[in-house]
């Protein structure tokens, strides 16, 4: 992990948490996802969401970002407050890297195309300012032979990691990641785990949902335990998954163990 | 062998029809994708007058036969400003055609998986921007063949021209049948310059599709 892209933190009050999530609640109809949540994630954090599908973890996650609108609560960042307004998301998405379950790379760009678009077209770099910091993206992610690929010619683990070097390109403060394994073959899983652990180590402030238990012991600040909309256990990892105290919790732990 | 003679003969008069009938098939092709374009802009806005504007639009152009709407379009215009045949009819095959590729482009666009767009908006992209450099150059190459398909459709329709007194393919037929009395021959013989033009892009369109395919 080399210089390329280290996040820059811009300066922000002391103790002031990067994302802070206040009552947040969601509903699609008549349906309720999230149920009046609180989270603080502070600067260079890792918080990993657990839970059993249908919790909520995504929702939440996409609420951060704004890709699914807050029926009522609020999501702040660096004490900014989340507005829905076209120029105001654009401009708090630009600080804000996703990665999705399912890549959505552009099938028809080349992998350094896709880390060079939002650079060109939302911070205006010249094309060889951004080719440049692209190509030495997809090395940091260990694609420095893919740069000309197309999507459909790269394995999932590998589109994946373009998915994360294509995030990165935008000098993100905050990494949310939507189940960024769980399209992925078994054995492709560790290369993008592994470029995880890096942008944690060097101090990434992130938001996970993930269903790797490993990866959220070793590498969680912090884990969060979702169920019905609302967060039933969080903490140091080894107590979350350990010595969990609620009796959801310790149902959700079983019920992964014995499935393996 | 008097096919084959009318036919030989009849290919200088022809060629100066077929020539307007391409123009016009061209320009149609031309203007009726700008408008659909604009038309799916409008239907898409979030403005309720614009989105509303576009579905009359819609609505009408495709509840209106080609011949009538040409036949507004043409005597209507001609009464208050001065445009040749030619003109009047590029409007109206432009207008008729701007419906159906409004509605190619729209299928187009929902084709394209919806975690596209969270993806380059998730990037701080606009939603313009993310129309013209994710969505559109997915989109064009699912609605190439219904294009061409309506390409193809369009070269057809401009008979309809000769109705208004466009002096294109078919009309140039029409007369030489006239002055003949082989309306048989002559028919049939353009039916076969149709035909062979329509071959033409039809092959031009297998080959667009295959560069793309390569392309992933």
């Amino acid at each position: 992990m080399t210089s390329p892209s280290t996040p820059k933190t811009p300066s922000v009050p002391t103790g002031q948490p990067r994302v802070s999530i206040k009552g947040a609640s969601k509903s699609f109809g008549d349906s309720v996802v999230l149920n009046g949540i609180d989270l603080d994630v502070e600067v260079g954090e890792v918080a990993v969401l657990i839970g059993p599908s249908g919790a909520g973890k995504s929702t939440l996650l996409r609420c951060i970002n704004g890709l699914e609108r807050l029926t009522a609560g609020s999501v702040e960042i660096d004490g900014v407050r989340l507005q829905y307004r076209e120029a105001a998301l654009n401009r708090m998405r630009e600080h804000v890297g996703m990665v999705f379950q399912s890549f959505n790379l552009f099938p028809h760009l080349t992998a350094i195309e896709n880390v060079m678009m939002a650079q060109m077209s939302v911070s205006k770099r010249s094309s060889a300012d951004a080719r440049e910091r692209a190509s030495a993206l997809l090395a940091r992610v260990g694609l420095e032979d893919k740069t000309e690929s197309y999507p459909s010619a790269l394995s999932g683990g590998q589109q994946q990691r373009v998915a994360i070097a294509r995030a990165l390109a935008m000098s993100p403060k905050l990494m949310l990641f939507d189940e960024p394994t769980s399209a992925l073959d078994p054995e492709l899983v560790g290369e993008v785990l592994q470029v995880m652990r890096e942008l944690a180590d060097d101090g990434m402030t992130m938001v996970v949902v993930t269903h790797e238990m490993r990866f959220a012991r070793q590498v969680a600040d912090r884990v969060i335990l979702l169920a019905d909309g609302g967060i039933v256990e969080e903490g140091a990892p080894e107590k979350v998954l350990d010595n969990p105290e609620s009796d959801r919790a310790k149902a959700f732990l079983r019920q992964i163990e014995s499935g393996g | 062998m008097e096919f084959l003679d009318a036919l030989v003969t009849s290919w200088p008069t022809l060629l100066k029809g077929l020539r307007v009938t391409l123009l016009l098939t061209f320009l149609t092709l031309f203007f009726s994708v700008i408008l659909a374009a604009i038309i799916v802009a409008l239907k898409m806005s979030k403005v309720r007058a614009f989105s509303a504007f576009a579905t009359v639009y819609l609505a009408v152009v495709r509840g209106v036969p080609l011949i009538a709407l040409l036949f507004v379009i043409y005597f209507g215009i001609v009464s208050i400003v001065k445009v040749d045949a030619f003109t009047a009819a590029t409007i109206g095959l432009s207008v008729h055609s701007s419906a159906y590729v409004a509605e190619i482009f729209r299928s187009g666009i929902n084709s394209v998986h919806s975690g596209q767009v969270e993806a380059s908006r998730s990037l701080g992209m606009s939603r313009a921007a993310t129309m013209i450099r994710v969505v559109a150059p997915q989109a064009l190459r699912v609605v190439i063949p219904a294009l061409v398909n309506q390409a193809i459709i369009s070269l057809k329709d401009s008979a309809v021209a000769s109705f208004i007194t466009v002096d294109e393919l078919f009309m140039s037929a029409q007369r030489l049948s006239a002055a003949t009395f082989q309306p048989l021959t002559y028919y049939a013989i353009v039916s076969l310059y149709y035909l062979a033009v329509v071959g033409v892009m039809t092959y031009l369109s297998g080959r667009v599709e295959r560069y793309f395919k390569k392309r992933g």
